[in-house]
């Protein structure tokens, strides 16, 4: 396992070093932030001393020695906008989009096994029939349109939820559940189908057959040997959301990761978009770890 | 499993009525589109920034009032002595929310600070570049500033200029601001809200509202639904689609005039016919009430109508396709290549409906027989074309632009937008570049009329670019508020005016 977990390190910090690479030129490429920094009615001179302060009027090679040296310190250099370390930036929102992201996908993975293994349970009898429905409805619908109906219907017309902020329990309701839908529809749709495969398999008819109940064999049998693609589209989703749920978070004003990666990538503030380019690369390094160690714990096969 | 349902609901609506019922105290939330990047005071031109810190932290020298010109803030008079030479007499008993007392020295600071080169501040670089501004302190309530060189507008021009204590950093932004305004800045919370209450040491009137709380929202629906549902007081900025209650929503003329910047050096702009077809070729008043809001008025110059100088006897180009194809036809047989392709450059989400706005005119000078493509580029991008140096290979190019200038005067447009040496000027005209060095030197009545004539003469004579609208913009504001949004909405929003009903 050590050796398995060192492999992936160093596997992982090489596309880390060639992603941070390749964003730094292509970041570059986009444009002088100057033109956006300052008003368009700036003169020549502020503009010179914008770049000159932030270093920008240097060769691509010069700022870029600069910042891998910088880098080996992990100091990924001031915000130009914002007048701060990027890395503070980062994190700040980061914990805000892991916090998103864990609550999401612990609903999302308990609602998705246990429905989808019902659903699975009797192919094509109603409760099926209402959760593939429902499902697929959830993984197709646009997160915008799902968000502002959902803010018209339960916090203007009902008054049930705030709009939108996160001041209280009641402020993540709405962010949770718009959050929720897609991965819910997908993750349900996969754990139906590797449970349709797991239910028709020789050891659960062995199972039956010594008059086993319903209850152990779904929850028990079928459902660990169907949990290996549902772990790994879980993952995928996981991955998704550390990366920012940019609508989400833009709709309802939640301060995550998302949002600041967008928000510095249209404003050319290229150390907060390496900053948090290089923090959710992190996270998901790990938590493909974690995935491939559950992938051991739930198949004994799997050894590593 | 009912009882359990309840008892949440009952929970939620709880929550809800107690929401409410802090709404009534006499505190304010404000919702702003996007969250500031800093708090400091030497940026508070732009408007998000401006509408948190400008006259309610940080109080400017001089102070431009809507409908009543300029005003004393901390200065209380002013006077020229001659040679870019302006004394300003300071006010009094002024102290700043930290305690320490309001004096020339602090004044001397701020304008050293916004205007020097160890930080980069937006009021610097929008307001003095291209000028030296150098103080001397006459005695701690009277301050001599100089500009170099000389600026008739310099009272003017210390309307944007705020003031900060003489402790603050010269090469750092502050990020707890302190000012002599009527409020404190209590606390940031980065990425929630920012949180203001009344200072009871202000030297001017006691302002009712006695707190605020700004939060940011990126969508407009959002902001507005949070309005609605008294969540927020005041939503100073919403898009046109989602101003749908009389009783809540206002417009305001907000400052911004939309135009095509055309570029009279290339063939065939730089036939003064061709851009007279330009103008008759677009059906300006097809846009208003439909894709643009009720209330754009057309625009005949640069400055929206409550900027002194403006041209108020100044028609727009009545829309005549006829007119225009017998223009082109005219400049054609005198051997104008006007078959040539002209890029019309478009800036995505400069305004609500910009795209559509720019494909009906794109059509309608197709219409009136422009050989013409639309290329629509996001700022950093459209920059390039709209701001020197252009490139040498450009071909004959339209830019559409907004511009702001809520400063009333149009010195802070003028010269940027028309001057042979203006960062986004499409013409070398010499009789422009004398008429705004002319207008910029005068003062009182002269320099008013001096301003009307340019505006005429770009208008009528010139004919430098299409010229089209002056804008409107929305405000949500709660009921229970005493409040109507204005011009200067647009970059400041004073809780000192706000009251209760």
């Amino acid at each position: 396992m050590k050796s398995f977990l060192g492999q992936r390190a160093i596997a992982s910090a090489i596309s880390l070093v060639a992603l941070i690479v390749l964003v730094f030129f292509l970041s570059r490429l986009t444009g002088d932030p100057t033109t956006l920094y300052l008003p368009v009615d700036a003169s020549l001179e502020s503009r010179e001393q914008f770049r000159k302060l932030h270093g920008l009027n240097d060769p691509l090679i010069v700022q870029f020695g600069r910042y891998v040296g910088d880098l080996i310190r992990l100091d990924f250099g001031e915000s130009i906008r914002r007048s701060e370390p990027a890395l503070d930036a980062v994190l700040r929102a980061f914990v805000w989009t892991l916090q998103l992201a864990v609550i999401t996908m612990a609903l999302v993975t308990a609602a998705a096994i246990v429905l989808g293994s019902l659903a699975a349970f009797k192919v094509g009898g109603l409760f099926d029939r209402i959760a593939t429905f429902f499902s697929l409805i959830g993984a197709s619908a646009p997160d915008f349109w799902i968000a502002i109906v959902a803010i018209v219907i339960f916090s203007v017309n009902l008054g049930w939820v705030p709009t939108s902020g996160t001041g209280s329990v009641w402020h993540w309701i709405l962010p949770i559940s718009v959050l929720f839908i897609r991965p819910f529809g997908l993750i349900l749709q996969i754990v139906r189908g590797s449970m349709i495969t797991a239910l028709s398999s020789a050891y659960v008819k062995t199972a039956r057959a010594k008059g086993v109940r319903n209850r152990p064999i779904i929850f028990v049998h079928a459902l660990r040997n169907a949990m290996l693609p549902v772990i790994t589209v879980i993952g995928d989703q996981a991955a998704a959301l550390l990366n920012g749920a940019v609508v989400v978070e833009t709709v309802f004003g939640f301060p995550g990761v998302g949002k600041l990666m967008i928000d510095s990538i249209l404003q050319r503030d290229f150390t907060v978009v390496l900053a948090a380019i290089f923090v959710t690369a992190v996270a998901i390094f790990l938590m493909n770890i974690l995935i491939d160690i559950l992938y051991a714990v739930l198949d004994p096969r799997i050894r590593y | 499993m009912t009882h359990k349902f309840g008892r949440i609901s009952a929970a939620l609506l709880a929550s809800t009525i107690a929401g409410s019922a802090l709404a009534q105290d006499n505190s304010v939330t404000i919702v702003l589109s996007e969250e500031l990047d800093v708090v400091e005071p030497c940026m508070t031109s732009r408007s998000n920034i401006g509408r948190v810190i400008q006259q309610n932290i940080s109080e400017t020298v001089t102070e431009l009032v809507p409908g009543e010109g300029l005003q004393p803030r901390l200065a209380t008079s002013w006077e020229d002595m001659g040679g870019g030479t302006w004394r300003f007499a300071l006010r009094e008993g002024v102290t700043f929310s930290d305690g320490t007392t309001f004096g020339a020295e602090d004044v001397a600071h701020s304008i050293a600070r916004t205007t020097g080169d160890a930080i980069v501040c937006e009021i610097g670089a929008k307001f003095f570049g291209g000028m030296e501004i150098t103080t001397e302190i006459v005695d701690e309530h009277t301050i001599d500033i100089t500009a170099d060189p000389a600026q008739p507008i310099l009272p003017l021009l210390m309307s944007t200029m705020t003031v900060v204590p003489s402790e603050t950093p010269m090469d750092s932004f502050v990020d707890t601001p302190i000012g002599t305004g009527p409020y404190t800045f209590d606390e940031y919370n980065v990425g929630q809200n920012i949180k203001l209450s009344v200072r009871d040491d202000y030297w001017g009137d006691a302002p009712v509202v006695q707190s605020a709380t700004y939060v940011f929202r990126s969508d407009s629906a959002v902001r507005a639904a949070m309005v609605k549902t008294g969540e927020a007081d005041i939503a100073p900025n919403i898009a046109l689609q989602d101003a749908t209650d009389p009783d809540m929503d206002y417009s305001y003329p907000n400052s911004e005039t939309v135009y095509l910047r055309v570029d009279n050096m290339t063939a065939p702009l730089n036939d003064v016919r061709v851009r007279q077809a330009l103008n008759h070729a677009v059906d300006r008043e097809a846009f208003i009430g439909t894709i643009l809001a009720d209330g754009t008025l057309l625009a005949t110059g640069m400055t929206p109508p409550s900027t002194i100088g403006y041209n108020h006897d100044l028609t727009p180009y009545a829309y005549d396709p006829d007119k225009a194809k017998a223009l082109l036809a005219e400049a054609k047989a005198d051997g104008v290549p006007v078959d040539q392709t002209i890029t019309l450059i478009g800036r995505t989400n400069n305004f609500g409906n910009v795209l559509e706005t720019m494909e009906a005119m794109l059509q309608m000078f197709q219409d009136a027989g422009f050989n013409m493509e639309l290329q629509m580029y996001e700022v950093a991008e459209w920059e390039n074309f709209y701001s020197k140096p252009f490139a040498e290979d450009r071909g004959p190019t339209m830019v559409q632009a907004m511009h702001d200038n809520a400063n009333g005067d149009p010195v802070f447009s003028m010269y940027f937008k028309y001057h042979s040496d203006g960062l986004q000027s499409g013409t070398t005209d010499a009789t422009i570049d004398d008429m705004i060095a002319a207008a910029t030197a005068a003062t009182g009545d002269k320099r008013e009329q001096l301003w009307s004539e340019l505006f005429a003469y770009i208008h009528g004579e010139a004919v430098t670019d299409v010229l089209l609208f002056h804008m409107v913009g929305f405000s949500r504001v709660n009921p229970r508020l005493d409040f109507a949004p204005t011009i200067k909405t647009n970059s400041e929003l004073q809780l000192s005016q706000i009251a209760f009903k």
